[in-house]
């Protein structure tokens, strides 16, 4: 399980680096949109990232209902859970 | 607390164009002299910002049939398709479109927003799946919102990145469609539409191509960008608008699959709207007519694309698109220098279109052009003077 929270993690903070180079330090707890001030191109630019380090498709209907990187990574545990690679 | 509290950002963002001048965000326009001129500002100006591709809007053909239409069936049809607002001519205009086409259905909508509402909605349900290019326009994703399928974006033109995820649903991917654009409204440029016809037949799933803007501009009959591929035969379903190449407003949807048919009965921005106006319907059968025949029109479109494309690259300007179409985008580094363009194009007298983020792919800013065969050699040196005059103070 640790295994998969910390490739979970590493693939979230390596998407950051990669669609938002712009952002200092990642504060998982914070709200993409209203805290960090992403639009909804960059987000869907984040979730794409996100998706090639994994390996798997997040559905758009995900996004709506995820604020930080930290609900989007329980999401991600859980997809991943239900189909594992 | 307020309702409007949610809007502040947007307001900042549209505060941040600048309160004084003409406001490049729904700028308004006083009047039309012709397809291709206008007055901003008391100022006559060359329209290079109307997606009025073939000029069409003013061809007195295509206003003397809105105008008959008009006197004889009055101003509305003040009713849904499914209740009162059927009439012969929507028929004959779906016909026409299925038969410009060889294709046994179409269906018209009120605007072309609703077309692609409409089909994308209702055509993936609840068990489905929707591929979306990542540069959709708002009407594709809303389509997405507003039906029950599970919706999954792939990087836009990417058919590798598409067919990576069609792997991933397996045996599911015959119960996907996927959403494509002919041209992309934004940066003007097209996708490699052979490439994600494969990966589309590799794994059995559906392609619906959005030819909005490239309808009437690419083809020997003008139908698109399919049409000009000699890929017709393997998309099942293209999506159009009459408000850009055919000047009026509306869309429309065409398959060779008969079955489409049956989205009369399920398509709700469909079934829950009023019917286009007759007149709309008639200015369009009329302008269907001369798109169809418009060789010379599109001959005269793409001079103008080539002259204009030509000039820009020649004084080094990064476009969003390497092939020339009737979109040209350029890419300016930051919103200050796209507005300052935007404003010394229109006190040159040329009035174009200013789009920033969010309304922008990739948070870029742009200055689009869209071009038209109402312009004249002349507008085109115009427009390639002021370039070149922005360019020498830049």
């Amino acid at each position: 399980m640790t295994n998969h929270n910390d490739r979970i993690d590493q693939a979230i903070r390596n998407a950051v680096e990669t669609a938002l180079p712009q952002i200092n330090g990642i504060d998982f707890d914070a709200a993409l949109t209203s805290d960090i001030g992403l639009d909804s191109v960059q987000v869907m630019d984040l979730v794409m990232e996100i998706e090639d380090e994994l390996d798997i498709s997040v559905p758009v209907e995900v996004l709506a209902e995820v604020q930080t990187l930290n609900q989007l990574g329980e999401r991600l545990r859980s997809m991943i859970k239900d189909n594992p690679a | 607390m307020s309702l409007f509290d949610k809007f502040s950002k947007l307001a900042g963002a549209r505060a941040s164009l600048g309160a004084e001048g003409t406001p490049p965000v729904a700028t308004p326009i006083e009047d039309i002299i012709s397809a291709a001129e206008g007055v901003i500002d008391g100022k006559r100006v060359i329209l290079a910002g109307t997606n009025n591709y073939l000029g069409l809007t003013l061809d007195p053909d295509v206003v003397h049939s809105a105008r008959q239409a008009l006197e004889h069936f009055g101003t509305g049809t003040t009713g849904s398709r499914m209740a009162n607002g059927s009439y012969h001519a929507h028929a004959a205009l779906e016909q026409e479109i299925g038969a410009a086409f060889g294709w046994p259905a179409a269906m018209v909508f009120s605007t072309g927003y609703q077309a692609n509402l409409a089909s994308i909605a209702t055509l993936a349900g609840k068990d489905d799946f929707l591929l979306l290019d990542s540069d959709s326009h708002a009407s594709i994703y809303d389509g997405a919102k507003l039906g029950n399928a599970q919706t999954v974006i792939f990087r836009h033109n990417d058919p590798e990145n598409l067919d990576r995820r069609l792997s991933r649903l397996g045996q599911d991917a015959t119960r996907a469609l996927i959403v494509v654009e002919g041209l992309y409204s934004m940066l003007g440029d097209q996708p490699p539409l052979a490439e994600f016809i494969e990966v589309k037949k590799r794994h059995n799933a559906w392609l619906l191509l959005d030819e909005a803007h490239s309808f009437g501009v690419f083809g020997e009959n003008g139908l698109g960008l399919a049409e000009q591929a000699g890929l017709l035969g393997e998309i099942d379903f293209i999506v159009g608008t009459f408000s850009k190449s055919l000047g009026g407003i509306g869309g429309f949807c065409t398959s060779p699959h008969a079955e489409l048919e049956l989205l009369r009965l399920a398509a709700r921005p469909y079934i829950f709207t009023a019917s286009p106006s007759p007149s709309v319907i008639a200015s369009t059968r009329t302008a269907l007519s001369k798109v169809t025949a418009g060789a010379d029109l599109r001959s005269r479109l793409w001079d103008n694309i080539n002259r204009l494309y030509r000039a820009l690259q020649t004084y080094g300007y990064r476009l969003g698109s390497d092939k020339p179409g009737p979109v040209a985008a350029i890419i300016l580094p930051d919103r200050e220098s796209a507005l300052a363009h935007w404003r010394g194009l229109l006190a040159n007298g040329i009035y174009t279109n200013l789009m920033v983020p969010p309304a922008t792919p990739k948070g870029l800013n742009l200055l689009r052009i869209s071009l038209s065969a109402a312009h004249t050699p002349e507008h085109i040196d115009r427009i390639v003077e002021a370039f070149g005059q922005l360019r020498k103070a830049a």
